[in-house]
Order: structure tokens, then C-alpha cells, then sequence
């Protein structure tokens, strides 16, 4: 078997040969340290990116097989997105930087966290109609200028990248990414203003979210008319926190439970049958609105301190629900014993089936080398 | 109730800031007292939404447009309260801890500590121990919440607590602290007075570190 058909294999719940080891990417901390350490070159550390070359020789020299996220992906975004540029250099060393979303936001070498937002471009309906709507248009160019991972390398789809994703090589499952339908509404508004504006202007909300699932229905409409073959989708929204949901499940549910479903069902209509979802947080209240609307695949199953995991989830949905994630990247910083602990942890959520373990999210600072080194071999050794 | 004072409140829950502002305006100009404007209408109505929070009727968005409206009533209000010499419920400094720029969380717990009376000194994000220290030392706090997102910023959370204690401040406060990484066992470990899961349970935490001084 490959990677590609041990992974198709466990999702469909028949016998494989091995569990794959699967990863979520690096922090660029965590990289900067590593090259700093000597473990890879700093040229590596700058230029890596799932999926891409470089991940396919950190993968060989860490013992992985992939990253999750090594998907083909189109330009989803604002297009074009905003200048990135500096708008204030702070005495304290802090950067007040616009970024390519129109969100003022605060940034500081060498420290590694989501940066204070400070303000948005996008308040209202003016500025939704004057600066943000004419970049959700769905053009083919979205796709032709998109970028495609594939045999570990980014290929630009206009340059050949269609006959390159033509010749599949069992490397990684092939994804699609899909973006996100509330995430990117989320990163223009903030999430005290999205939640104010669903009061505020309602109309003018689920007229930002029909754009959105207009724009992302189109362009993976688009891609899977060109015949190409995708195993899964894969979409990203991050709107849960530690105790639970950042927007109320049942305007979730009434909102885009319906545009999910219609995403999911063109996608079944080619053949797509998983459907993942990058959701950090507490998922477990918008997880049924997911499953229900099409989304069959949980990931990264952010342990958390609320101890997440596909266990409770898969005795409460049965077997329609698949995970991938659910390891505990923060193992990563302790020592070998910790690591055969966690390894001893996800011996019976293996079992279980349709279930894939993967670190919980990108692999922060306190990652040791040689741990995720540890960490691959005893993978290999108890799930081989 | 008063019926205005009943308006106010479900203007909060409803979070309708235009209208709880004209409703604490015009329950000012009837001659309300501001301390029952307060206490009968705002607190009493945040206190409904952290309770409709926690039975999960009510998440983050509903709280955050309750706590606009409950900020922007008190917008009105506060001249009248100082003109009264009504005292907050107490004063909380907070900050997210050095090396950490996130500040959502921070900026929640902020909302929902004003929406039950408590008078805030927001120290912003990336707040080195000393600007926590200094706080203190500036004298009236009563409590000092510090927020951190990850588990590589949270040991600076144990950094400005040793700094209080160098300093002899410790004694004088309250800490609280709260973050994804945080835990019960965390906060016990580095000498914290209590943690919370949720911006609604961290109000019910500092309230009950003044109730238990006060007793």
C-alpha cells in the first residue's frame, strides 16, 4: 500500500497495512529554531510550506509521511487582498502592520502569538460594497492562479500544474482545499464586530456569507470540472475557543448548514466522499451541524485542555464520523517517556478505526528534534 | 421593577445599545435613582446573561452585544454614579502576559467584569511583570487577571507572580488567570488565586474574591 490508499483505506474502515504519519506543519519559530540548531538549513526553514519540497525532505529526515494540509489550493481569498504594509514602527520595538485581509494588526519580533487586532477596514455595507464585495467575484482566474502541492512541490496551475495533478503518486491523499465560509468573514470583521454586525445588519451578514459560499461553490465547482481526481475536500472556519463555539450553533446551523450541505453535495457528485475541517477549539457543539451538512472528517481535534478526542464523538455519531488529530503536539516538549504515554493513549482510538492521529496543530517552539524524531519510530514500531 | 428599569434590562439581553442608552437617559430624566438604574437594570441584567451563558442559551456573540449595550448605558450613566460618589464593585488590572500579543480573550473578560460593575485598568497586551507590578503599586486594585493564549507565554505568567511577590505586593491582591493552555492544577501550581474557563466565570470568580475579603 501507499499513503494514499492505507489512508482511503482507514477511512473506509477496511484492513491496511500501517497507520501513516501524518503531521500538521511547523510554526516558523519552530522551524527558525530547529536551523538554528543545525537540524535543517536556514534556506530550509525559510522556504518550507506544506507539502512543498522542503516538507517532503523534513518529512524524510523527521520520519513523517505527510501534512494533512498538502492540498491543492485556489485562490479562495480577497482578490487582490491588500497591500501589506507598516504603518507605524513602535518604540517598544512593536509593528503596527495592515495585512492582506484590511486588518490592522500589532506585531513584534519574536513573539509568537495571533497578533492584537486593532482595527478593520471593514465596518458596514460601505465599505462591504466599496473595497470588499468586487474581491469575492469568482473568476478563472482564481484557479488558473492558484497553486497545486504536488510530488512535494508548488506548481502553478497555469503552468502545467493540471497535467502534473494528473499524474497522482500516491505520496498523500489528494485533497482540495476549499477555505472556510464564516473563518474568512471572521478575519475581516473581528469577532466582536461580526457578532455586533449579525445584530446590527443582519441582511448585510448573510449577504457577506452568500458571497463567500457563492465564491467557494464556484471554484471548487470549477476545479472538479477540469476531471481531475480528489480523495477529499478540506475547509478551514477556527470559530471555537477552549469552553466551546465563538458564534451560536443555531445561527450556524439556520446560516450555513445549507451551504455546506450544498458545497458537500457537489462534491459527492464528483466522487468526493471525505470531507475534512480545520477547527481548532471546543467543536463539540457545531460538530453535528458539520456531520450533518456533509463534513465527515474532524481535524485537528485540538486536545486542548477540555481532552478532546474521537472517542466520546464516535459513540455518540458512529462510524460516519472520521478524525484525524487528536495527538498532543505540547508531548513534543517533554521527554521520551511523555511521548510513549501519548503513544499508549491513542493505541485504542486507533483501534476504533477511521481514525488517523496527527499533532493537534502545527508544531510549536518548545517541539523538540529529536522527540518528533522518537515520536515517528514508535509510531512505526506500535502501529506498523 | 419600574417598567423603565424592566425596559433597560431586556434592552441588555436583547442587546439593543440605542435603546438601553435612551432608556437609561430617560430613566435619569424621570429622577431615577443612578445606583437602582444600575444595579436593578444593567447589573442585574448581565448577571442574567452570564447565567444564560453558562446554561448555554446564550455564547460569546450574545454576550459581547449585551455587554455593548450594558457599556453603552453606562456611558450615560457613570457622570451621574461618580456625581453620587457610588463606588464600582472593585477594581481589576488586566493584561495578557509578556510575549504574548493575543488579547480577544482579554478584551471578553474586560466586557463582561465592567457589565457586573467592576472599575478596569486594561494594561494591554505583551505586559512585561514589571507594568504588572507597577499597577499595583499605583495603589486601589483589588484584583490583577493575566490572560495568556499559549502554552510557551504562560510560564510568564508565573514570572509576574514571583515579581509580585518580590516586590511585597502579592498579599495585597487577588490573582486570576485564564488562557486555552490554563488549568485549575496550573493556576494552583504557580500561586494564582483561581482560574476560568469563560469570560461569564471569571466575573463569578472575581466577585468571589471580594465577597470573601469583605467577609
Amino acid at each position: 500500500m501507499n499513503n494514499r490508499t492505507r489512508t482511503l483505506a482507514i477511512l473506509n474502515y477496511e484492513t491496511y497495512d500501517r497507520i501513516p504519519l501524518v503531521h500538521f506543519g511547523y510554526w516558523h519559530a519552530t522551524k527558525d529554531k530547529w536551523a538554528a540548531e543545525g537540524h535543517i538549513t536556514p534556506e530550509q526553514a525559510q522556504g518550507h510550506a506544506d507539502g512543498n519540497a522542503i516538507d517532503v525532505e523534513m518529512n524524510r529526515l523527521l520520519g513523517w509521511d505527510f501534512c494533512w494540509k498538502c492540498a491543492f489550493s485556489w485562490n479562495n481569498r480577497l482578490e487582490p487582498m491588500f497591500e501589506r504594509r507598516i504603518l507605524e514602527e513602535r518604540p517598544d520595538g512593536s509593528r503596527l502592520i495592515m495585512n492582506e485581509d484590511g486588518v490592522s494588526v500589532i506585531e513584534k519580533t519574536g513573539v509568537f502569538s495571533i497578533p492584537t487586532e486593532v482595527d478593520h477596514l471593514l465596518k458596514g455595507r460601505q465599505e462591504w460594497e466599496s473595497i470588499y464585495k468586487h474581491r469575492l467575484k469568482f473568476t478563472l482566474g482564481r484557479i488558473q492562479r492558484g497553486w497545486a502541492k504536488v510530488d512535494g512541490q508548488d506548481r502553478q496551475f497555469d503552468q502545467g500544474g493540471r497535467e502534473l495533478l494528473l499524474k497522482q503518486d500516491g505520496s498523500h491523499p489528494y485533497g482540495l482545499y476549499c477555505g472556510g465560509l464564516i473563518g474568512v468573514i471572521r478575519d475581516w470583521l473581528g469577532l466582536v464586530n461580526m457578532s455586533y454586525l449579525i445584530v446590527d445588519d443582519e441582511p448585510l451578514f448573510d449577504e457577506m456569507a452568500e458571497t463567500v459560499s457563492e465564491l467557494i461553490f464556484q471554484g471548487v465547482k470549477s476545479v472538479l470540472e477540469t476531471g481531475i481526481h480528489f480523495d477529499f475536500a478540506h475547509f478551514w472556519e477556527d470559530v471555537c475557543y477552549k469552553a466551546g463555539p465563538l458564534v451560536n450553533p443555531r445561527m450556524f446551523a439556520a446560516k450555513f448548514g445549507p451551504k455546506y450541505r450544498r458545497i458537500t453535495g457537489l462534491l459527492k457528485s464528483y466522487g468526493v466522499e471525505f470531507v475534512s475541517l480545520d477547527c481548532d477549539g471546543k467543536i463539540d457543539s457545531l460538530l453535528p451541524i458539520w456531520l450533518e451538512n456533509g463534513v465527515n472528517i474532524m481535524f485537528p481535534i485540538e486536545v486542548g485542555t477540555w481532552q478532546a478526542s474521537i472517542q466520546p464523538w464516535r459513540e455518540k455519531y458512529g462510524r460516519a464520523l472520521r478524525g484525524v488529530g487528536g495527538m498532543n503536539k505540547h508531548i513534543f516538549g517533554f521527554d521520551y517517556a511523555a511521548i510513549d504515554t501519548e503513544i499508549e493513549r491513542l493505541r485504542p482510538l486507533v483501534a476504533l478505526g477511521g481514525y488517523i492521529p496527527c499533532p493537534d496543530h502545527r508544531l510549536p517552539i518548545d517541539a523538540r528534534w529529536e522527540n518528533v524524531q522518537y515520536y515517528c519510530e514508535c509510531m512505526r514500531k506500535v502501529f506498523g | 421593577m419600574e417598567p423603565i428599569l424592566q425596559e433597560i434590562y431586556q434592552g441588555i439581553l436583547d442587546g439593543q445599545h440605542r435603546e438601553v442608552e435612551a432608556k437609561v437617559q430617560a430613566a435619569l430624566q424621570a429622577g431615577l435613582n443612578p445606583k437602582s438604574i444600575l444595579d436593578e437594570g444593567m447589573i442585574a441584567a448581565m448577571a442574567e446573561v452570564g447565567q444564560l451563558f453558562e446554561s448555554g442559551e446564550f455564547y460569546v456573540p450574545e454576550m459581547l452585544v449585551s455587554a455593548r449595550a450594558m457599556q453603552t448605558g453606562l456611558a450615560v450613566l457613570k457622570p451621574h454614579l461618580k456625581e453620587a460618589n457610588i463606588q464600582s464593585a472593585g477594581k481589576v488590572a488586566i493584561g495578557t502576559v509578556k510575549g504574548d500579543l493575543h488579547d480577544i480573550g482579554k478584551n471578553l473578560v474586560i466586557m463582561m467584569l465592567e457589565g457586573a460593575g467592576f472599575e478596569i485598568l486594561d494594561l494591554g497586551a505583551d505586559v512585561a511583570p514589571e507594568k504588572f507590578v507597577a499597577a499595583i503599586q499605583s495603589g486601589g486594585v483589588d484584583i490583577l487577571a493575566l490572560s495568556a493564549l499559549l502554552t510557551t507565554t504562560m510560564p510568564n505568567m508565573k514570572a509576574t507572580i514571583d515579581a509580585l511577590k518580590e516586590a511585597g505586593v502579592r498579599e495585597h491582591i487577588k490573582v486570576m488567570i485564564g488562557g486555552a493552555p490554563i488549568t485549575e492544577d496550573y493556576a494552583r501550581q504557580i500561586g494564582a488565586d483561581g482560574t476560568a474557563p469563560d469570560a461569564s466565570r471569571a466575573v463569578a470568580l472575581a466577585k468571589s474574591f471580594l465577597t470573601a475579603s469583605r467577609c
